[in-house]
């Protein structure tokens, strides 16, 4: 999906989408092409992190200024994410629901009713597009549960690498159901499991089971088509097969690199093509959103 | 008026009551009989009121692990566990505000459970501290409608209470001061929904979180002619700014209605948070518990067990839900932002389907979670997630 950088006289549209756990970083030019996607960690101190995602390596393009402080005059950043506030010289911010909305519309291009489910690293999203606009929404309650970070404490307690989740999980060979409502219910219940000589795999495909129910327990899924999204469903297919199982009658999309599906709707947002996307904001209300966000920040 | 003085006046002198051995003080909860209490003489003290300056000082987190450890559950009420863990802690918020030491001595109190069940244990608990009677009003709850036989039910316990509060003050009741602090009450609930109602006005004068601040009086000195004269200078102010356009939230785009309590902590940033997305929450549940329309000097006991009986939070789902598509109406709100308080189930109105019935009727509704006081419930990241998103998409 990369093409190169398109260099001088062009305008660049950034989208940072800064979670919990990883800064995911798409530029794309004004037809809404992206050009590039980069992501790193999310560590601390914060922009440090968020410059250096930005910058990529010494060839990549970059928005910043060469003293890195502030963005280059032919980019605009748009930030997204839990930590969108934080981003000092973005132009703009909007939440990952509509980041997430953004980038789905324009990569499915869908003409129906659907629902975005978006599992992030701390928490979970459920969003309702009716007429190519956000409908209703609902984020998960004040627990973990059902969060890519539930998957990870419980990994830890088991000892098991995150990546060789989904290995052990298609091993398994019963269904069983662990506690959704509370990461600490679960992992004592976890614990209680293991005493009894259960096997692990078994475990695992229980915890992939226990997120997809929490997200089910959320709100009712009133569209045929569900369109997943986030970190968490592209590197745990498991979720997937789960979701599909459960949701035997509704067509389910996964989005290509779905980790990058809300920094593209921010770049997406960045470049004015969110109007053509949505019908929802039009150029000059992004402007003027832009522009009050400069004056909030500044 | 000065707010802020009518406020140091009414405490420094509660104060002084307490320790004047000529005047008694009476606690009460916020919608109970007030009137009663001071047309027989005593000084009314309301500890959800310290409740609230307990969260909005944010003292309460200390407070609320000291009563949770004491035996109260972090699950019930946080204005009691607030109010309970300061007084075991001994420390008040009236200290650093108005340099008084400590909450005042009740002589009697006197709670309605037209709220909720968790103030008869709040009040219980008091009174078994302070050796002192109290009184509970037991109102027939969640009405769909409120009936004859409700208010003559209510009537039977304000006589009751009447009889002890003569003993307490060893004389009678006044018809005519009981008649003269119902007719104070009513201009100033009246008054207090004029100043509400400035909020139809397109920009709108005030936000529900100036709502919450003014609404000190109409809370603790309801039957005085202080809280009359207030509204009265608080309504003209406002007046001058509908007529000068002058917007509480500049570039106002979206109104918002506001379900459920407070979060008493954080009212600052989620005012900011909504000025920021330009949106205005004109309106509220929680502001207009105190407009008591009902109101009659000339028929005081009656009318105010009727008041008293048809508050939002003592009526059935349905009357809240045409109640909360009323205001919809009459304030122009694009959406509606449902507060659910984890310690407040009873003024918490998203749990049993509302929002899902306003969305369906092409009313935005969206569910955040938090808390009156307990700010170990509340996420700001996330409440301020879901809030922006909710005027991102309306």
């Amino acid at each position: 999906m990369e093409t190169s950088a398109k260099m001088n006289g062009d305008r660049f549209y950034w989208g940072v989408d800064c979670g919990s756990t990883q800064i995911k970083v798409c530029v794309c030019d004004g037809e809404g092409n992206i050009l590039h996607k980069r992501k790193g960690r999310t560590l601390f101190p914060l922009m440090e992190h968020v410059r250096k995602t930005l910058a990529g390596d010494e060839s990549a393009l970059s928005p910043l200024t060469d003293d890195q402080q502030g963005v280059k005059e032919n980019h605009t950043v748009v930030a997204t994410g839990y930590g969108r506030n934080h981003i000092e010289f973005a132009q703009g911010k909007l939440t990952e629901i509509s980041a997430h909305f953004l980038g789905a519309q324009r990569l499915l291009q869908l003409d129906v009713p659907y629902t975005i489910v978006d599992i992030g690293g701390q928490d979970s999203k459920v969003i309702e597009v009716h007429d190519g606009r956000v409908g209703q929404f609902v984020i998960n309650r004040k627990c973990a549960a059902g969060t890519g970070a539930f998957i990870e404490e419980l990994a830890h307690r088991l000892e098991v690498r995150l990546e060789d989740l989904t290995e052990l999980a298609r091993a398994h060979d019963k269904d069983m159901t662990l506690n959704s409502y509370c990461t600490v219910f679960s992992g004592q219940e976890v614990i209680k499991i293991l005493m009894h000589g259960e096997r692990l795999e078994n475990l695992i495909h229980a915890l992939y089971a226990s997120v997809v129910q929490r997200i089910l327990e959320m709100t009712s899924i009133s569209t045929d088509t569900v369109v997943f999204s986030g970190g968490v469903m592209n590197f745990n297919p498991v979720l997937l097969d789960l979701f599909r199982d459960k949701l035997p009658g509704n067509q389910t999309v996964l989005i290509d690199d779905a980790q990058y599906c809300g920094a593209y709707g921010a770049a997406l947002y960045a470049s004015g093509l969110a109007e053509k996307q949505a019908q929802k904001f039009s150029q000059s209300e992004i402007s003027a959103k832009l522009a009050t966000q400069a004056e909030h920040t500044s | 008026m000065d707010m802020k003085q009518v406020m140091k006046d009414y405490f420094l002198d509660l104060d002084q009551a307490a320790r004047d051995p000529d005047r008694k003080v009476a606690w009460c909860t916020s919608v109970g009989p007030a009137e009663i209490l001071r047309a027989m003489g005593f000084e009314v003290f309301f500890p959800e009121n310290h409740g609230a300056m307990l969260g909005a000082t944010r003292i309460c987190m200390d407070t609320i692990p000291t009563a949770n450890a004491f035996g109260y559950s972090p699950d019930i009420c946080s204005y009691l566990t607030s109010d309970v863990g300061a007084y075991l802690k001994g420390i008040t918020p009236l200290t650093k505000a108005y340099g008084i030491e400590s909450i005042p001595r009740p002589d009697v109190l006197v709670y309605n459970t037209n709220q909720c069940k968790d103030v008869m244990h709040w009040f219980e608990y008091f009174a078994r501290e302070f050796d002192a009677p109290v009184f509970g009003i037991h109102p027939p709850a969640h009405l769909p409608k409120v009936e004859a036989s409700h208010v003559a039910d209510v009537v039977a316990q304000f006589e009751d209470l009447i009889g002890l509060l003569e003993q307490i003050q060893n004389r009678p009741l006044d018809p005519e001061n009981l008649r003269r602090t119902c007719a104070l009450s009513k201009e100033a609930t009246d008054l207090w929904a004029e100043v509400l109602e400035t909020a139809t006005a397109r920009p709108s004068p005030l936000t529900f979180f100036d709502g919450t601040i003014y609404m000190g009086p109409i809370v603790v000195l309801r039957g005085t002619e202080i809280a009359r004269d207030y509204y009265r200078s608080l309504l003209a102010g406002l007046k001058k700014k509908v007529l000068a356009h002058e917007a509480a939230v500049p570039g106002e785009a979206k109104r918002i209605y506001w379900d459920g309590m407070p979060v008493w902590g954080r009212l600052r940033s989620l005012s900011e948070l909504f000025k920021n997305n330009n949106a205005c929450v004109v309106a509220s549940t929680y502001c207009n518990s105190w407009i008591f329309a009902d109101f009659d000097p000339d028929d005081p006991l009656p009318s105010m067990a009727r008041a008293y009986l048809k508050i939002f939070i003592n009526r059935n789902d349905r009357y809240k839900e045409d109640y909360i598509r009323k205001l919809v109406d009459e304030y122009a709100i694009d959406g509606v932002v449902f507060h659910e308080a984890k310690t407040c189930p009873n003024n918490s109105n998203s749990q049993y389907n509302l929002p899902a019935r306003l969305r369906k009727s092409g009313i935005p509704a969206v569910i955040i979670n938090g808390d009156l006081c307990d700010l170990r419930c509340f996420s700001d990241e996330q409440s301020s997630t879901v809030i922006e998103a909710f005027v991102e998409t309306l």
